[in-house]
């Protein structure tokens, strides 16, 4: 059974990339904080009682239960804004409005700040993690478990709930696709 | 996976923890909030004694306890038992009793034969009843 300090322990080893993990899913730094903020708890509130060795398996699924719950609230919630804008259409202005932008330009600045060695090296960073964005859900979630998140094939499987082949391919195809694509941008790690 | 691609993997792995250390302070105070939250609404952890009663699918069904916690599960199933009894024999009278009513109101012939065959005699004693 996980102690208060076991689990405080696991929580702070783990928000970060968590953190990380929901923002390349959803793309929202808020959103992203938010889903992890649910997971922790949910994580505490029922499983709490988990011994130690567990809570990585069971964080995991909670996360990618978490985010995509979060999806289907964007759905159900982006099918209300559509009704409403086409019902009240007048003018064209407001609806040119991208969030991407705003996200885009966000991370312009944070490197706009840096050295001009730092700021090939973010650049680099951001590269790579646009790349494990673009990748499929599925195969994302299966690299990031097994070669961030440290957990082994079975894990990774019980939490995504496949079969240990499936996250075996699922990783084998990410990892190339992420050769290929650093590799077309002339990018060597 | 071959090595190559083994190696990518940590390589990209390392790349992604650099980036770990350029959060905002912002996000990592908002995690540590987070964290703090979710430790503070952290599942109880049961008693060693509610534990073992909670077992009750279990070989030993809890009575390895301490005395008390054998009284607590003997007390309700005696109670359930003579309560269980005692709604038997309670019944028991009763049907006796409709029986013996059914009895009388046959040897004094106030009762047609055909009413053994009428579910609704009780009705019919009752009515008898209240006209004398």
């Amino acid at each position: 059974m996980a102690t208060d300090k076991e689990l405080g322990d696991f929580l702070e080893n783990v928000e970060r990339r968590a953190f990380k993990q929901a923002v390349y899913a959803v793309r929202k730094d808020e959103a992203a904080l938010d889903i992890v903020q649910d997971a922790m708890i949910k994580l505490a509130e029922k499983y709490g009682d988990k011994p130690a060795a567990e809570l990585p398996m069971l964080f995991q699924r909670i996360l990618q239960t978490t985010i995509l719950d979060y999806f289907r609230r964007e759905k159900v919630r982006n099918a209300w804004v559509s009704l409403a804008s086409s019902l009240g259409r007048r003018g064209g202005e407001d609806e040119d409005f991208d969030i991407l932008e705003s996200y885009e330009a966000e991370e312009g600045t944070a490197a706009a700040e840096s050295s001009m060695d730092q700021v090939e090296r973010a650049q680099t960073l951001q590269l790579i993690e646009a790349e494990i964005q673009k990748l499929p859900a599925r195969q994302r979630e299966a690299f990031l478990m097994r070669y961030w998140q440290d957990m082994d094939v079975a894990e990774t499987a019980a939490a995504m709930g496949c079969s240990e082949g499936s996250v075996k391919t699922h990783c084998s195809r990410a990892t190339h696709t992420l050769a290929d694509a650093l590799r077309a941008k002339g990018i060597k790690l | 996976m071959n090595t190559d691609d083994i190696n990518l993997a940590y390589k990209i792995r390392h790349a992604l923890n650099e980036n770990l250390d350029a959060l905002p302070a912002s996000t990592t105070e908002r995690l540590a909030a987070a964290r703090a939250l979710a430790l503070s609404r952290k599942k109880a952890d049961a008693p060693a004694g509610k534990r073992k009663a909670r077992r009750f699918f279990d070989v030993d069904f809890g009575f390895a306890g301490t005395g008390l916690g054998r009284l607590a599960i003997a007390v309700p199933v005696l109670a359930l038992v003579v309560g269980l009894g005692g709604l038997y024999q309670y019944e028991q009278q009763q049907r006796i009793a409709e029986l013996a009513e059914l009895d009388a109101a046959v040897l004094a012939d106030e009762l047609p034969l055909t009413a053994y065959l009428d579910h609704g005699f009780n009705a019919y004693l009752e009515s008898q009843q209240r006209q004398q």
